[in-house]
This record gives C-alpha cells, sequence and structure tokens, in this order.
C-alpha cells in the first residue's frame, strides 16, 4: 500500500462515510428541495453521493506522495462530476444550486477532518489543501460541465426555432403568404428568403404577402433582411405585399429613410389578402348560406 | 397645442391651422401614426392651408408623416399648399411626398376615395 499522509483522508472516509454522506446529503436536498421539489429523487441522490465517496477513498488510498492529487477530466471522479452537472442543467438547475453539491461536500469533509487530525497539525494542513485542491478542480468542472450543457440546449433551440418559423403558406393559386415570427437575423433571413424565391417559382406566385406581426423589433438589420426579400422576389416577377408593421416600426423606418416605396403596404394582414387577392383578380364573397 | 385629427369612416383628417413648435410637430406625426394604426385607417388628408411659412423641420416632419402613414397602409394627399409654402419647398430641394398634392381639402378627399376604390380591401367592411 502506498505511504502518504493523504490516506489518512480516505481512513476518515472509510471510517465515517456513512455518516459523512449522510449530513452532506442532508444539506444538499434540503437546500434542493426548496426550489426544486421533486425532481432529484433521494434514491439518486444517495447513489450518487456514495459512488463519489468510494471514487475519493480510491484515489487517497492509491495516492503515493503528499503533494495533491490530479484529477483529469477523464478520471472516474471527474465523469460523476460531469454527469451529475449535466444533468442538473438539464433539468433547470441554478449554476449556484448546482456548484453547492462539490462545495456542501468540501464542508463537511473539511470540519470532519478537522476533527480527526486536530493533534496532527502538519498532516492535517496537507490533508486539507489535498482536499481543497481536488473538491475545488471538481467544482470547476461541474461549472464547465453546466456551461456547456446549457449552451448545447439553446443551439438546439435555437435550431428548431429556425426549422419552425418560417414557412411559406400557398394561401391561394399564384398567391404566397410568408408569416414571419420572433427575431430575424442572418441565418434565418437567408432561411426563409430562401424558401421564398423556391416557392414563389414553384408555384409561379404573382404575389407574395409578408406578414411581420410577430416581429417583435424592427431595426435597420431585419429591414435590410426584408428588403433584400422583397428585391429577389421582385426579380422574379412577384409583387410584395407588407403586413402588419406596427406604428413604432413605421417611425423607425420613416427615421432610418427606409421607405419600403416598391412595395404594397397593409395594416393588417386581413387587408394584405384582399389586396393579393385582387392583385390576382379574385374576391371573397359573402355566399349567403350560413351553416 | 395639439392638433385634432378627425375621422369620416376609415379616412382621416388632419388640418394644421397654427404654427407648430418642433415638440407639436413631433407630437402631430405621432397622434397620426397611432391613430392610423387604431382604426387601420384607408387614407388620410393633411391639410396644411393655413400654413404661411415652412422651414425645413417642418417640411421634414410632412414628409415623414406621409411615409409612415404609407407604411401602415394607408393612403395619403396633402392639399392646400400655398404659393409661397410651394417656392420655399423646391428651393429646400424637398419634394413633398411623391407630388400627392392637391388643391383644397374637396379635391383631396375625391383623391382619397378614388385611389381608395382601387384597392383590394376598400369594401371589405361592406356588406359583411
Amino acid at each position: 500500500m502506498p505511504n502518504s499522509r493523504l490516506n489518512q483522508i480516505s481512513i476518515l472516509l472509510k471510517r465515517d462515510g456513512d455518516s459523512i454522506r449522510q449530513e452532506w446529503t442532508t444539506h444538499v436536498s434540503s437546500s434542493w428541495n426548496r426550489r426544486y421539489h421533486g425532481l432529484v429523487t433521494d434514491d439518486e441522490l444517495r447513489l450518487h453521493t456514495r459512488r463519489l465517496i468510494e471514487e475519493l477513498i480510491a484515489l487517497f488510498d492509491t495516492h503515493g506522495h503528499d503533494a495533491p492529487p490530479d484529477i483529469s477530466a477523464e478520471s472516474p471522479l471527474a465523469e460523476l462530476a460531469i454527469e451529475l452537472s449535466a444533468s442538473r442543467a438539464k433539468l433547470g438547475f441554478r449554476p449556484t444550486d448546482t456548484a453547492l453539491y462539490i462545495s456542501a461536500l468540501k464542508n463537511v469533509l473539511t470540519r470532519r477532518l478537522v476533527e480527526a487530525l486536530k493533534h496532527d497539525s502538519d498532516t492535517l494542513v496537507v490533508c486539507l489543501s489535498a482536499v481543497d485542491d481536488v473538491l475545488d478542480r471538481l467544482a470547476l468542472l461541474t461549472f464547465d460541465t453546466y456551461v456547456e450543457t446549457r449552451e448545447r440546449i439553446i443551439a438546439q433551440q435555437s435550431l428548431s426555432l429556425v426549422e419552425l418559423s418560417s414557412p411559406v403558406v400557398r394561401l391561394w393559386d399564384q398567391v404566397l403568404l410568408l408569416p414571419l415570427v420572433g427575431i430575424i437575423d442572418t441565418v434565418r433571413a437567408r432561411q426563409f428568403t430562401e424558401r421564398l424565391l423556391a416557392s414563389i417559382s414553384k408555384y409561379e406566385a404573382q404575389v407574395a404577402i409578408i406578414d411581420i406581426t410577430g416581429v417583435p423589433v424592427f431595426d435597420t438589420g431585419v429591414a435590410k433582411h426584408i428588403m433584400k426579400a422583397v428585391d429577389a422576389a421582385q426579380l422574379l416577377g412577384s409583387r410584395i405585399v407588407l403586413t402588419g408593421l406596427s406604428p413604432e416600426g413605421a417611425q423607425t423606418l420613416t427615421k432610418l429613410n427606409i421607405n419600403f416605396s416598391n412595395v404594397i403596404n397593409r395594416a393588417s394582414l386581413r387587408a394584405g389578402v384582399a389586396e393579393a387577392l385582387k392583385l390576382v383578380g379574385r374576391r371573397i364573397v359573402a355566399t349567403g348560406a350560413q351553416a | 397645442m395639439r392638433i385634432p385629427i378627425l375621422r369620416i369612416g376609415r379616412i382621416l383628417l388632419a388640418s394644421i391651422q397654427v404654427e407648430m413648435s418642433d415638440s407639436d410637430a413631433l407630437r402631430f406625426q405621432n397622434d397620426v401614426v397611432q391613430k392610423i394604426a387604431e382604426i387601420e385607417a384607408l387614407g388620410i388628408a393633411i391639410d396644411i392651408t393655413s400654413l404661411e411659412v415652412v422651414d425645413s423641420y417642418m417640411a421634414r416632419v410632412i414628409n415623414d408623416t406621409a411615409t409612415m402613414a404609407r407604411l401602415l397602409g394607408a393612403e395619403v394627399v396633402v392639399c392646400g399648399i400655398q404659393p409661397y409654402v410651394a417656392m420655399t419647398l423646391v428651393e429646400m430641394g424637398r419634394d413633398l411626398i411623391g407630388a400627392n398634392c392637391v388643391f383644397d381639402l374637396e379635391q383631396a378627399l375625391l383623391r382619397l376615395q378614388e385611389r381608395i376604390a382601387a384597392r383590394g380591401d376598400a369594401d371589405l367592411d361592406k356588406g359583411s
């Protein structure tokens, strides 16, 4: 068995492991339950804390010198922390609540070490610094993973938003509708322009209605993107009806000197549809028969 | 002072009869835009018969108001531009809203009705 003063840590963990775990879990679950009631079961927590403590024991058992052990991201201990952090991030935990998991263990362990080694201050200092080092490293890994997981979620969401929110609808023969919803950025702008142009040539559309009721912010960027789509559509021979511009949007555009002079503007989608139908020589009439 | 904006069906009428300060002008612009959006106006006539002098700022406000109204889907006609005002405007190199100007209010309303009748959404609310 390798000889190191750090073995004291694993001896303590083996001896008092259960009570340390008890104290640790109580602390963590009491603060998690307040905010995220029912999201993490006690069984899950118990299992995970046991595995983590076993890994800590293994780490300090096999450690041969006094310098704090090095934790790489591939070690089983790090993997445990990463796994936990990722699952917390997916459940919507706040970063502080996720970090609390490791820092709570650090609190408990430090206090137990001080108690157990109060007569041997040299060993105590070495052990404390090792525990600090290892658990801080774990906490940092936890945080990294948390951020990565969240970022991945955001990327996925914006991808699905792009997919979902710019369909081109064939409203009638030769009349298309492009309802825009949400923030328009360069990626989305290119995508809806491509779709619009493809649909125009597919259906030989004479009129395309662009409805911007669902666009919350209308600034230079958005106006420029829509202008490009409009210009391209007009090159194909379609006329554009722009509907749903807000009073604030109209004021902003005018101040930016953008006047959409080659576009037919209508206040509402309803008026826009009427206009578009007129442009293709059609009209909606009441039939007089009501169901 | 506040310029009243009158409503005749879905046509708006704004008559500027006093000299406006710069902040009055902006408030007028804002009022017009809000009112158009509120009732989904089909057209607006801006009457400036009583304006003897127009400075560059005023010219721009009227011009901008007209552009905003058009962006919100309303037809715009400006009427009653005095000869002296017309000269000033030309000398300042500003053309008011692409020649949608007529002599008096009567002609303005006729012109508006004409242009609204040519639109697709003119009789949307009739008979329904």
